[in-house]
């Protein structure tokens, strides 16, 4: 044993505090102190107090190293577990990327077949995909909608022997007919324009009318119907190709709606039309077979 | 005092209780968390038991305001519970050291346990957390740890001449 004296004579023990000469405090004493102090501290940290906040982010700051030497096994083991993850993961992705590969390889050489049939069929389509016209497709440049004039400009024009009057369809139903022809591009009144009319029959029972436009995109009216007219919703109209502009047989509109007013001598009937008007970027142009007459446009 | 501590000393003193903070917070799965024995205690209990005009309630009071932040416990908690378990460590020092070591360990893990005990309280009171039996399995762990602690300890002590 190295210090026989021990603490008992503590109390008798002198020190010195700003220069006077005091007896140092016995344990007890500094434990009596130091119980106080943490009570203090107890319950102005339970309170949040902001002096007891300095303390602890001091001390914390103070402890800085520690808690990152606690934390560096850990972190130098995650660091190994990771990179072991991402030499696994690495591998399985080589494996999985190389048989992607063949069989990417394999769908390449069958694109390589679809584009050939593609380029068939095209050509067939410029054949012929409505009887009696050549075909051509042409691409919308601008739209121009409005209440007054619902027209779009196309990519082709006189240099493409676009004429006036050409009749311009879509996979859906007609679309409107050519009005200006410059050299490289083409006006197309659609037929939801208000100066648009087009002959038609309806596909049910043959009954000849006339679509005008009206301005909106999503409607046509069918005026000129007696209240005897055999017509009702969900009617098709096709084109009749009366008039000579727009291929016969091709589909118009659909009747919505059909309305009766006995103080009036015709119906009021409304029709949407087939074609997708608001949709497509690319539409068809129609060439007789036979050579283009230059028609005046009009309504039809 | 008659031989003052060199600089060296006094770091291998600090360094003894950083590992013992270190110990103290890193981070262990859930279930051996349980059984983590307290070595800021029992290193507190090494020094203040060879060391008891140097290390006593004011050194235990800062270690425990360390491990307050630390833990990240209520400021002043640990701080009580370890200046109250360095004085009882000072009061019966002198008994320890003459105990065989298996006795040792059960007076030390006594000690040990009172100043957990008065954390637990500290604990139910202001915060409202129950005591748990799974709170004791700490203290076993410090009585079957104290007999190799304190041969490590007293080997650093005898080769840095620390008396």
């Amino acid at each position: 044993m190295r210090r026989p004296r021990g603490l008992l004579i503590c109390g008798k023990r002198m020190g010195t505090f700003l220069g006077w000469s005091i007896r140092r405090p016995s344990n007890l004493t500094k434990l009596v102190l130091v119980v106080c102090a943490s009570v203090a501290l107890m319950v102005a940290d339970s309170h949040n107090d902001q002096g007891t906040r300095v303390i602890r982010d001091t001390a914390l700051r103070a402890s800085y190293p520690l808690q990152e030497l606690a934390a560096l096994p850990f972190a130098v083991g995650r660091e190994a577990l990771k990179s072991l993850r991402t030499n696994t993961r690495l591998r399985h992705d080589n494996v999985r990327l190389k048989a992607e590969n063949r069989r990417l390889a394999v769908e390449a050489s069958q694109a390589g077949a679809l584009r050939a049939e593609v380029t068939h069929m095209a050509a067939l389509l410029h054949g012929a995909p409505v009887p009696g016209y050549r075909v051509s497709l042409a691409r919308a440049l601008d739209v121009s909608s409005g209440p007054f004039s619902q027209r779009l400009t196309l990519d082709e024009g006189a240099r493409d022997h676009v004429f006036l009057g050409q009749a311009v369809i879509d996979a859906h139903g007609i679309v409107g007919q050519v009005v200006s022809v410059g050299p490289h591009t083409s006006q197309v009144m659609l037929i939801t324009d208000p100066d648009s009319g087009i002959p038609v029959v309806s596909e049910r029972n043959g009954l000849r009318a006339i679509a005008f436009g009206t301005g909106m995109q999503d409607r046509l009216k069918v005026p000129y119907l007696t209240v005897t007219a055999n017509i009702r919703p969900g009617d098709i109209l096709a084109s009749s190709g009366l008039g000579g502009i727009y291929p016969p047989g091709y589909p118009v509109a659909r009747v919505v709606e059909v309305t009766s007013n006995p103080n009036l001598a015709f119906l009021k009937i409304r029709a949407v039309p087939l074609a997708h008007l608001s949709y497509h970027t690319h539409v068809l142009l129609l060439w007789p077979r036979n050579a283009p007459k230059n028609q005046g446009l009009g309504h039809g | 005092m008659d031989n003052p501590l060199t600089l060296k000393q006094r770091a291998l003193i600090f360094a003894s209780f950083a590992a013992a903070m270190i110990l103290a917070i890193v981070p262990l799965p859930e279930s051996i968390q349980l059984l983590r024995p307290d070595w800021a205690a029992l290193v507190l209990v090494y020094w203040c038991m060879a060391l008891p005009e140097r290390i006593g309630v004011g050194s235990g009071w800062v270690l425990g305001l360390f491990l307050d932040v630390l833990y990240g416990s209520l400021l002043g908690e640990q701080a009580l519970a370890k200046a109250a378990l360095a004085y009882l460590t000072l009061r019966f020092t002198l008994r320890l050291r003459m105990f065989p070591r298996w006795q040792q360990s059960l007076a030390v893990g006594t000690l040990v346990a009172l100043s957990d005990l008065m954390l637990i309280m500290i604990k139910s009171l202001v915060r409202g957390h129950p005591p748990l039996w799974s709170d004791t399995a700490p203290m076993i762990a410090n009585v079957i740890l104290w007999p190799f602690l304190f041969g490590i300890l007293r080997e650093v002590r005898r080769r840095a001449k620390i008396s």
